[in-house]
């Protein structure tokens, strides 16, 4: 029998502290049921899960930065970007425009596909994407943000993030086409050779900080200290693995549209490929995430008066933004490289600068010890 | 022998670059060019010289056929009117807009326009008949201003001004290239007297030598219409420069 009193008691001793919102709060706190379900909305975990950096949050980035994204290359491009779509506020609601269409046409599905999976993969994408938002940690040190606390989080994290191509390859292989095969193969050669030096440089930061629990890592951080400044090689090739594993220009090779048109996803349509099309933005926000957990500082910043904790999550997700941000207008500059330049870059140079990052780990550790 | 090979970068120039590429978008972003134009709701300003849709004028046309004979994608066909002169037709889906004809117009007949966008239904209807070329095509103007690309010293960049682009211009009607007709091979003439009767000028006039007919052609009057070159049989007329 669980006890109810004492859940409460959990929840509302653990709560998100917003100095700016609390007169507005405490009136509805007050009220019998919706006040138990702002209770459990303000409960921090829950409130991280959620609101801020989690749920809510990736879903307006999924929706606005495909737009930053066309508009920034537009810019560099001396192009205008999406426009014509609402022209008063830039096109802004251009994506939304664009998911509804694909909500409303058909979704072919062809004779030689594997129906279930080829269904079932982009649903089931979203386990691996949304499960490591469980172990983020937005706050700064003594003031953690983090739905779950575990020692674990970080190996936690990296397993989900490895388990993410493998939806790809499911979806390539039921896919059962020519250029999906390639985009899947591509996509396997690539796996492995970001996989490792990510690996390689999570376990960097895990040296570097002594703990892989999210809390700690940001403990670790206090003040100027960022990750970035003391491992900035490790930041690097985290940003290098970031970019491989989301398969954005430079290395959208398993994607490549001139060459095999989107790659795995070439044969959906209709709100399937609307899901495709997300799965990508989904994997950047995470990683972005991380990025910023472990080499931005997390939620540190000056702090915003009046919003408490918010500020936190605020300065959290502005970084992530930024990350995000400079991932998606490397469009902007890059060519797309060969497959093998791909490979050459993951196995040599982000390999050794991964390794030269662990070892730099190991001997600042040794220095402090 | 000489092989290509690719450039040799070392790690400081690669730095460089990827450098240099990054601060250009940077700069970019901050700071963007823009070579757009919001085509119906503004125009390009497209210079006087323009070779768009050609406007036809009955009046000055002499029915020389110098433009069906120019046309090099042969999308000009001469018709014949009531009155038996033939005039022009244009068929624009053969037409590669070189506007030859224009060039070649001896009395400045057919005109260039700046209209670039035309629209047909079918491929019938692109073939137009000379009194459809009389007058402009019918034009839903949308715009409410015009756009200059302005090329200064560093880049291109547009100047926009309000109001509408007239794209009918005012040119003077070509002159043409003054040309003679000369027969280049007399003693071939058969002495038909063809070119005589075609002639509008007068120019060509007929005597007899030692019984036979030869034909003369008055350099001052001949306007260089070049009709006699078209109906002779013998082929023996040519166009030349003054």
């Amino acid at each position: 029998m669980i006890d109810i009193n004492a859940l409460i008691s959990t929840i509302m001793n653990n709560q998100v502290n917003i100095p700016l919102l609390q007169p507005l709060l405490d009136p509805l706190l007050g009220m019998p049921v919706i006040g138990y379900i702002i209770a459990l909305i303000l409960w921090k975990p829950f409130f991280v899960l959620i609101l801020i950096p989690g749920f809510a949050t990736m879903g307006i980035m999924l929706l606005i930065l495909p737009w930053i994204e066309r508009k920034m290359v537009g810019r560099m491009q001396w192009r205008v970007g999406p426009r014509e779509i609402s022209p008063h506020t830039r096109g802004i609601i251009q994506l939304l425009a664009d998911s509804l269409r694909f909500l409303f046409q058909e979704v072919i599905i062809h004779k030689d596909a594997h129906k279930l999976y080829f269904l079932q993969f982009p649903f089931l994408y979203f386990i691996p994407v949304l499960l490591p938002l469980l172990f983020i940690n937005a706050g700064t040190a003594g003031n953690p943000l983090v739905p779950i606390q575990t020692d674990y989080a970080l190996q936690i994290m990296v397993a989900l993030i490895s388990l993410m191509p493998v939806f790809i390859l499911g979806v390539g292989w039921a896919s059962n086409n020519r250029f999906s095969f390639i985009g899947t193969v591509r996509e396997a050669f690539l796996y492995f050779a970001y996989e490792i030096p990510f690996i390689v440089v999570i376990l960097a930061m895990i040296v570097l900080y002594g703990t892989s629990n999210t809390v700690g890592v940001i403990d670790k951080q206090s003040g100027v200290w960022w990750g970035i400044i003391q491992n900035p090689l490790a930041a690097l090739t985290f940003f290098i693995a970031t970019v491989m594993a989301t398969a954005r220009l430079p290395f959208e090779i398993p994607e490549a549209d001139q060459e095999v048109s989107f790659g795995p996803f070439v044969e959906y349509s209709g709100i399937a490929f609307g899901l495709a099309y997300v799965m990508g933005y989904e994997k950047m926000y995470v990683l972005s995430a991380i990025m910023t957990m472990l080499f931005l500082g997390g939620g540190s910043g000056p702090v915003i008066p009046g919003l408490g904790d918010l500020s936190y999550g605020i300065w959290f997700v502005i970084k992530t933004l930024i990350v995000l941000v400079v991932m998606a207008n490397l469009r902007g500059v890059y060519p797309r490289y060969r497959l093998d330049q791909g490979l050459r870059i993951g196995w040599g140079a982000m390999l050794i600068l991964a390794l030269i990052a662990l070892g730099w780990s190991i001997v600042v550790m040794g220095v402090r010890l | 022998m000489k092989k290509v090979a690719t450039p040799e970068y070392d790690i400081k120039d690669k730095l460089k670059h990827h450098v240099s590429a990054l601060s250009t978008a940077a700069k970019e972003v901050v700071m963007p060019l823009n070579v757009t134009t919001q085509y119906p709701r503004e125009r390009r300003k497209m210079p006087d010289c323009f070779r768009g849709y050609i406007l036809f004028d009955p009046e000055r046309c002499i029915s020389c056929f110098q433009c069906s004979f120019v046309c090099p994608a042969n999308a000009i066909w001469m018709k014949e009117a009531p009155s038996g002169r033939y005039y022009p037709t244009l068929d624009y889906g053969k037409c590669i807009f070189c506007h030859f004809c224009v060039d070649t117009c001896p009395g400045g007949a057919l005109k260039q326009t700046k209209i670039h966008d035309v629209a047909y239904k079918d491929m019938d209807e692109m073939f137009t008949l000379t009194e459809e070329m009389i007058e402009p095509p019918e034009i839903i103007r949308e715009d409410e201003g015009y756009v200059d690309y302005v090329i200064d010293k560093e880049d291109l960049s547009l100047k926009r001004t309000k109001g509408i682009d007239k794209l009918i211009v005012d040119v003077a009607p070509s002159q043409g290239v003054p040309l003679v007709s000369l027969c280049v091979e007399p003693e071939n003439c058969l002495g038909c007297g063809i070119c005589e009767g075609m002639c509008e000028s007068g120019a060509v006039s007929s005597l007899k030598e030692d019984g036979m007919v030869r034909m003369k052609i008055d350099v001052d009057k001949c306007t260089g219409c070049g009709l006699c070159v078209k109906e002779c049989p013998m082929q023996i007329l040519r166009l030349f420069r003054e």
